[in-house]
């Protein structure tokens, strides 16, 4: 059976006389036979289910209209007016919008606070009689796990979610329907659908997907097509009639729900319900039914764990055990380390991301919210959950806007009364990890019966098959000589006797050993034929990478060895660099070096270089300087660019340090003094800096004054220094003024230095008018002009 | 209007090329680049805020409490058909401003260059995240939204720098504005976008971006 919603809400008002910027809850109280009538006008068009005049009745979106203390009697009030209007068939559904603000980290809202106040509304509702709860036009996932979460502690009547989608498919904020689905069908929504936003043409295929990847009935209320502003009017074109038409093409797409959103009249739901109402049956698609493949997700990307699909690699190196600087890094809040583990791991390979957060002494609760929160805002690879401690899993599960792998849970019934309520209520996975209070069973077939207990437990307190992950335990092959063949033979009996996919942690096997990289990567490779799905690795270990490469070709998972052949095979790129053939004098070396700005390459060159008996100057004069020269040259021509100039810079510096290193008393001879500073009033210095270190390296002793520096100063610095040379910055329009001021002082006060001026906005017109000397359009230029200055 | 804070998975290695003078090189260490992308990624702090006013493209005046009368240069003819204008402020705070300097300090000149080009790319990707949201909140009464047209641009003197932080009430993500109207952190954003009834041409909107600067020596000029 299809069953049909109602249509719009506002736009019946806005016909009914609801005055612009008018709370249109208030009504609700105000003119409830109003209400009352359409909703009316929308079951005698064929409405099963109406929705009630509440979608804006939170307590943040009611404080716009100061009435966030009529949270109660709006919602009752609303229900009443519904109820009145009832048929003996027609169910309420209590309507409940998004807050209008983001939840963190997307936004300053808590999850806590948005909780409560979605709480507070559905109470109301479900108090007031409502048949049922929809949460709808939602964008932010986040809010959506809030407001479920709230409506699963409130009540246990079904809850149907939907989302609002954009045209590419996604919610504004990066959630794409599958995922979507995943993560609130985990968490128990007994409805999932979309509205708003787009027209019923653009939503059809989300309604496919949602339709290929959820157990749950579908709803779909689409606007009357894409609106236009006519006459300071949002209108919405399209007709009734040809809503239906979309209609029977959502239905026989899976929609089990079918109403309207903005711009549908009873008329739009008329047409709808004749349309569907002709549908057999029998030609509608049947429901999804459940599979083995456990599905995790971040907010925007899903992840699928199991046998008829690619291995997936779990990232280990976010784990604090044994890892001093990394421990540091959490325990004072700053995460840098944890960000930058998370990016790099993603960069090789990993596709889901380990979280520890177990540093003795901290708040693990505190740690691993912001380490979550902060994870999901960089990368879009799902998470793992790493903890024992209870209040950390919770932090984590509820600060996480996608559904997560809880890492782990075993048979000790402490954990086992924790930890499944917790995965229930958030919608997580577990990883089943086969420890039972008589410790670690030594032989696959024992582990098999733990896991089942634990398997056993988790259904009873609601999971469902696509909510594991079954570790086969690595034991020490160090210490007990059968620890690889019993975990191999677990797997199979995992494969054999449950079929949920399997993880194991693979470097336990190896501690204690030299060369673990080597039997790291032989048991991955021996766990993958034997049935491994996601093995928990460090995935920047590059036999590793070759193992797990050449497993997807030989398991079928790369066909035809593409993705083997686009990694491994030869390019042209290197084969030519092979070709390149290294000049044999090594002055001629150590100018290739600085021209290529390779920094690392320039040091044992130069020291090669002393030892061959080449002096200073001759290295300065015939490999430093024409380097630098070459590569001013190339840039003026437009061959070389800025960054590389900069690594040129870079290489002339280690260059020159090494010299200084070898030959402590090697006096070098500055070019000449310049002072630099970006004018009073300017906080840009990158362009400053930049011409600062290209100066310096050039042989020019540079004093650099820094940013938003005063005339006054920028004098005084040149006569104590008896600067040979000023250049001056500025940015903007409203600073390039500060260059006349300052060129103006310096020849008042006698200052005999040559300036030279630059900075975006600065043009050679103005610096004329300026009175400076000369005008450099970069930070090479300048370099030119110095040198030339101090030739004269 | 609530804070937005966008999220940034992936810098966009043309765009920082671009910012940094270097899509027309073809040789230069991609792991420089790399590292310039993860740090802007780890440490840029994205938020937005934003306001929406009602537009009277007669007058080009921005009908805020304080309406704000808009100069006949460029920005006046480009919300021509304007009924409303969005009013907006984005930054990604000081931290990566800090690590440009230190680089510098620590002579390391180009990963300095590299990480000031992230971090333009990492707010002009935060802007246009906002503006996506904008845009379906727009679109959803009909309105589509113009390219965002900033102070400084076109003519439109920086000096209404304030005028615009305070609109966008930008206090509220901690964005000033200096004596001489830069903006604090210095990798922010304050944009005006217009809302027509009418489609615009995004493709003519994306080209006219560079064709507004007067700033010819930019590293990021597109030709």
């Amino acid at each position: 059976m299809i069953y049909i919603f109602d249509g719009a809400m506002g736009t019946m008002l806005q016909n009914a006389g609801l005055p612009p910027g008018y709370c249109p809850e208030l009504w609700n109280q105000e003119q409830p036979d109003i209400i009352t009538a359409i909703h009316k006008s929308y079951i005698d068009s064929g409405a099963d289910i109406i929705e009630t005049n509440t979608f804006g009745a939170n307590r943040i979106k009611l404080t716009h209209y100061g009435l966030q203390d009529k949270v109660r009697q709006l919602n009752t009030a609303a229900v009443e007016a519904a109820r009145a209007a009832c048929g003996p068939n027609t169910k309420i559904a209590g309507s409940v919008g998004p807050t209008g603000k983001l939840i963190v980290p997307l936004g300053d809202l808590t999850f806590d606070y948005a909780y409560d106040v979605f709480f507070e509304q559905i109470s109301a509702l479900d108090q007031a009689g409502v048949d049922m709860i929809l949460i709808e036009t939602i964008i932010d996932i986040q809010e959506m796990r809030a407001a479920l979460l709230a409506a699963k502690a409130v009540t246990k009547k079904p809850v149907i979610c939907q989302m609002s989608f954009g045209g590419d498919e996604r919610t504004v904020t990066g959630t794409d329907p599958v995922t979507a689905a995943t993560i609130l069908e985990a968490m128990g929504a007994d409805v999932i659908g979309a509205n708003c936003s787009l027209g019923p043409a653009q939503l059809l295929p989300i309604v496919q997907k949602l339709s290929q990847v959820t157990n749950c009935p579908i709803s779909v209320q689409a606007n009357a097509g894409m609106p236009s502003l006519i006459n300071k009017q949002t209108i919405f074109p399209m007709q009734p009639k040809e809503m239906g038409e979309w209609a029977e093409k959502l239905a026989l797409a899976g929609a089990r729900y079918i109403g309207g959103c903005c711009g549908t009249t009873p008329e739009h739901i008329k047409s709808i319900q004749q349309a569907v109402k002709s549908i057999s049956i029998s030609n509608l698609p049947t429901i999804q039914q459940a599979n083995k493949t456990t599905a995790l997700t971040s907010r925007s990307k899903t992840i699928y764990l199991g046998a008829n699909h690619p291995t997936v690699i779990i990232g280990e190196r976010i784990n604090p055990t044994g890892r001093k600087q990394l421990a540091a890094d959490i325990a004072s809040g700053q995460f840098i380390s944890v960000k930058k583990e998370a990016l790099a791991q993603i960069r090789a390979g990993a596709h889901l991301l380990d979280v520890n957060m177990g540093v003795p002494g901290i708040n693990q609760a505190e740690a691993m919210q912001y380490a979550i929160q902060e994870l999901s805002m960089l990368v879009d690879a799902p998470l793992v959950i790493d903890t024992t401690d209870t209040m950390a899993l919770e932090a984590g599960l509820k600060a996480y806007p996608g559904r997560a792998l809880i890492n782990s849970v075993s048979a000790e019934p402490e954990r086992l009364e924790s930890f499944l309520p917790l995965a229930k209520k958030y919608g997580a996975a577990i990883l089943c990890l086969p420890i039972s209070s008589d410790g670690v069973p030594k032989t696959a077939q024992d582990r098999l019966l733990v896991t089942k207990q634990i398997i056993h437990k988790a259904f009873e307190a609601g999971l469902k098959p696509g909510d594991f992950v079954l570790d086969a335990l690595i034991l020490t092959a160090a210490a007990d000589a059968s620890a690889g063949k019993e975990a191999l033979a677990t797997l199979k009996l995992y494969r054999e006797h449950l079929g949920y996919p399997t993880t194991m942690g693979l470097s336990n096997i190896s501690f204690g050993l030299p060369r673990r990289d080597a039997i790291n990567a032989t048991f991955c490779a021996m766990a993958l034929d034997a049935g491994l799905d996601a093995p928990i690795l460090n995935p920047y270990d590059p036999l590793m990478q070759h193992t797990l490469a050449a497993s997807a070709l030989l398991l079928g998972h790369d066909p035809r060895g593409r993705s083997y052949s686009i990694n491994y095979a030869p390019t042209s790129q290197t084969e030519e660099r092979a070709d390149h053939s290294i000049p044999k004098n090594i002055i001629e070396q150590i100018r290739q070096a600085i021209v290529s700005g390779e920094k690392e390459a320039v040091i044992p060159l130069v020291e090669q270089a002393l030892k061959e008996g080449y002096s200073s100057i001759t290295i300065s004069e015939q490999a430093l300087t024409t380097a630098m020269n070459e590569v001013g040259l190339a840039f003026g021509s437009g061959q070389c660019f800025l960054p590389q100039v900069l690594l040129a810079a870079e290489s002339m510096r280690a260059a020159f340090l090494t010299i200084k290193k070898e030959l402590p008393n090697h006096a070098t001879i500055s070019l000449g003094t310049v002072i630099l500073a970006t004018v009073k009033g300017d906080i840009h210095d990158l362009g400053k800096n930049i011409v600062a270190a290209l100066l310096e390296n050039n042989g020019f002793t540079v004093i650099d004054l820094g940013k938003d520096i005063s005339p006054d100063k920028i004098v005084q610095a040149a006569l104590d220094h008896k600067a040979d040379i000023v250049g001056l910055c500025a940015l903007m329009t409203t600073t390039m003024p500060q260059i006349d001021i300052t060129i103006a002082a310096l020849k008042a006060a006698g200052c005999q230095a040559r300036t030279i001026v630059g900075g975006a906005v600065l043009t050679k017109e103005y610096a004329n008018q300026a009175n400076a000397d000369s005008y450099a359009a970069n930070g090479v230029d300048a370099v030119t002009i110095a040198k030339k200055v101090m030739s004269n | 209007m609530p804070i937005y804070n966008p999220i940034i998975k992936n810098l966009d290695m043309n765009e920082l090329k671009r910012y940094s003078g270097l899509t027309k090189c073809t040789e230069f260490p991609q792991s420089l680049l790399d590292q310039a992308c993860i740090e802007a990624q780890i440490v840029s702090k994205p938020k937005a805020i934003w306001e929406i006013y009602d537009y009277d493209p007669i007058s080009s005046t921005i009908l805020s409490p304080e309406p704000l009368h808009l100069p006949p240069t460029v920005i006046s003819k480009h919300l021509a058909n304007s009924q409303k204008v969005v009013v907006i402020a984005v930054t990604i705070g000081t931290k990566l401003e800090e690590m440009v300097s230190e680089y510098f300090t620590k002579n390391e000149y180009t990963l300095g260059l590299l990480l000031d080009a992230a971090g333009t790319t990492a707010v002009e990707i935060a802007a246009d995240q906002a503006c996506e949201l904008i845009k379906q909140q727009a679109n959803k009464e009909g309105y589509s939204p113009l390219f965002r047209f900033s102070p400084g641009y076109g003519q439109w003197d920086i000096t209404v720098q304030p005028q615009i932080l305070s609109l966008a009430h930008a206090e509220d993500i901690n964005i000033t504005a200096t004596s001489s109207c830069m903006l604090l952190p210095r990798k922010s954003i304050t944009a005006v976008i217009g809302l027509t009834a009418t489609v615009c041409n995004a493709e003519h909107d994306q080209d006219s971006k560079c064709d507004q600067c007067q700033q010819v020596n930019c590293l990021a000029r597109k030709d």
